[in-house]
């Protein structure tokens, strides 16, 4: 259905879909995703963060989120109507491990942002409130403080030495962020959206942008600063490209086109649908970046190439069983990959002489996958099938093709009309009065489109 | 003295490039005054500033006699420049600077490129420093503009609408304001509540004109 509105640009929101990224439908897509917290390995099902120790049996931490704490009433809240009493599924949009493994933050689709810290065991520091649905969330280095990027385009910034200290805005965007990242020594801010731009802004003085870096084609989706090279941005975009940025003079480097790397000689690749880069993951050491896209049962990796210059360069590509959920390398290197699979849910990688074995005996691994076992959850729809990107592609309303047709049409009755028209009063209907009644996408008169 | 020629327009629009066209007339141009910038509309804008393609809007300045001059730069942007007034008033005032005019309605946008080609034909050699692009500034500065110093003015009728610009300007830690007193020279004040649309309504109507410049100044951290 598309409905123009010339209200505030606030109600204009809550009726675009493009806005309500994780409802469509009504229904919120199913998350999973997968990090490395020191020696324990966070995963992330719908509605509960799973950490599992992968040293010892020590039990896991489950956090479920339809259990968490419910916003208190607000009387005021009966009064508006800007949706804001739409109940939330508990789903965890994102989550995000501190510099040192000793904080971790989620946001859940009930507009929940949690801080635990997980020494000397997991423990809830804060149950706090976001405005808007968030889609990334970053510690600074420095741990005082977590970043939260919401589907308005808001970042807004909250204490963790005051844990109960509600947020403060930053900075915005124009369009729905996707991704955030910051940079070494928290000196400046990355915020990628909608609208294909990644800004790179100064941390401390957020309304001040250091610069943009623009080529991406699409809907920017994933952000890494790679490990061991602090001047580097990676990017990865719903035009299935990754990009090489230097981000402080938003120069871009190199520029990596992942369906090219993965396609088949024989392949049919119309068939292919556009498949976004859904995560960048760097390698502890900075020798390798691992590379998930969305729908593609296989991992790209890249190894760093000495030379006069360092250069980031494909290396092997793993093929898996299945579409990954999500990936992370752990503080050892490996590569950890989470599969939407009950019996194998995890799958680990290990670098040993110049390509990556997957390392299927290891008894860290039988460990984890039998701690997870009780609490795994299979997901709502079958990720292999559903895209949590495909909605971001923008449907393009021409505007200018039908105006332009119907100029043409005017044009031309005049020159047909000849000397017979005059000035105003006599000859044809001004444009407005024949627009009212014709439904359309120009902006313009208010008008309803059918669905 | 403009002179109107019976407009024998081809269907194709690069032809109407070529030949002698009449002013457009307003009154098949008309759309309300807003536009929602939130919609997705299809624009055309270049992936990066350097991408730009600047000598399709400004064939003379960019001419095979020109390449080894310094190429031009747009200097002046009007935002949301509506009907063109401002653009065509400053045009002759600053012949060697690029003004580029950006306007996110349909028909309007239309309206302005269709005066300046009407206007460059009727008058060889002016107006080549003007142009009008269809666009949503607010989301597409940055592809079209890299990062500049200058000024920002800013003009509106409404005292509302001019309290809210200067109080999130003045705020703004990377702007100030000019006092008035620095602007008793400016050739651009004076125009810019009387040459367009709007300020000739407002002056017609008796209305008052808000006005404010702020200067773009460096981070003090």
């Amino acid at each position: 259905m598309y409905v123009l509105f010339f209200g505030d640009v606030k109600e204009v929101r809550q009726i675009l879909p493009h806005f309500c990224a994780s409802h469509v439908n009504g229904i919120c897509k199913s998350m999973a995703s997968l990090g490395a917290c020191g020696e324990w390995l966070v995963s992330t099902y719908e509605k509960k963060l799973i950490a599992i120790h992968t040293k010892n049996s020590r039990e896991p931490f489950v956090f479920d989120c339809s259990a968490a704490e419910q916003k208190p009433k607000d009387p005021e809240a009966d009064n508006k109507s800007d949706g804001s009493e739409e109940t939330g599924s508990d789903k965890i949009l994102a989550f995000a491990v501190s510099s040192s493994a000793k904080l971790v933050a989620l946001t859940d689709d009930t507009k929940r942002l949690v801080l635990f810290r997980c020494e000397p065991s997991w423990q809830v520091i804060s149950t706090r409130w976001v405005v808007r649905r968030c889609t990334s969330l970053v510690f600074t280095e420095a741990e005082d403080e977590v970043w939260a990027a919401d589907k308005s385009g808001d970042v807004y910034s909250f204490s963790v030495v005051e844990p109960q200290k509600t947020g403060e805005l930053k900075l915005g965007h124009l369009s729905m962020l996707l991704s955030m990242t910051l940079t070494p020594n928290d000196k400046y801010v990355v915020t990628a959206d909608r609208d294909e731009k990644i800004r790179v802004s100064h941390l401390r003085s957020p309304h001040n942008i250091q610069a943009f870096c623009l080529g991406h084609l699409e809907f920017v989706s994933s952000l890494l600063v790679p490990p061991g090279h602090p001047q580097w941005l990676l990017s990865g975009s719903g035009d299935g490209t990754m990009k090489l940025w230097e981000y402080e003079s938003g120069r871009r480097l190199q520029s990596w086109d992942l369906k090219q790397l993965r396609d088949m000689p024989n392949s049919d690749t119309e068939k292919e649908k556009r498949s976004a880069v859904s995560r960048i993951a760097g390698s502890p050491g900075g020798h390798h970046v691992a590379v998930q896209c969305e729908r593609v049962p296989s991992v790209q990796l890249f190894g760093m190439e000495q030379g006069t210059e360092e250069r980031l360069m494909p290396s092997s590509r793993l093929t898996l069983p299945h579409c990954p959920l999500d990936l992370t390398f752990d503080p050892q290197g490996r590569l950890w990959v989470l599969l939407d699979s009950r019996e194998t849910p995890f799958l680990v990688y290990t670098h040993t002489q110049d390509s990556w074995q997957c390392d299927s005996e290891s008894p860290e691994l039988k460990r984890v996958t039998e701690a997870l076992q009780p609490h795994w959850e299979a997901l709502q729809d079958s990720a292999g099938l559903e895209s949590r990107f495909q909605h971001l592609y923008k449907g393009n309303f021409d505007n200018m093709a039908s105006y332009r047709e119907k100029k043409q049409q005017r044009l031309q009755q005049q020159k047909d009309q000849g000397g017979k028209k005059r000035g105003p009063g006599k000859g044809q209907q001004s444009n407005g009065a024949s627009k009212k009644a014709k439904k359309g996408n120009q902006p313009g008169p208010v008008t309803k489109a059918s669905s | 003295m403009r002179r109107w020629y019976i407009s024998i327009l081809s269907l194709n629009t690069s032809i109407k490039n070529k030949m002698s066209v009449s002013m457009p007339q307003k009154r098949y141009y008309r759309q309300r005054a807003h536009s929602n910038p939130m919609a997705d509309h299809t624009f055309e804008y270049p992936v990066c500033p350097e991408d730009m393609d600047w000598s399709q809007l400004y064939p003379e300045f960019f001419s095979d006699h020109q390449s080894t001059q310094k190429a031009a730069q747009v200097e002046f942007a009007d935002i949301g420049c509506g009907y063109g007034g401002l653009l065509v008033e400053l045009s002759p005032l600053f012949p060697k600077q690029l003004i580029l005019g950006l306007e996110i309605r349909v028909k309007v946008s239309d309206y302005v490129q269709d005066r300046i080609r009407s206007l460059r034909a009727a008058e060889t050699g002016s107006y080549q420093n003007i142009a009008c692009l269809r666009s949503n500034a607010m989301k597409y500065l940055p592809n079209f503009f890299s990062k500049g110093q200058g000024l920002v003015y800013t003009n509106t009728d409404v005292e509302e609408v001019h309290l809210w610009m200067v109080k999130h300007f003045s705020e703004h830690l990377l702007f100030t304001r000019v006092p008035d007193a620095e602007l008793v020279d400016d050739v651009i004040i004076s125009r810019l509540g009387t040459c367009t649309e709007e300020g000739k309504k407002v002056q017609r109507n008796g209305g008052k004109n808000y006005l404010a410049v702020f200067r773009r100044v460096e981070d003090q951290n």
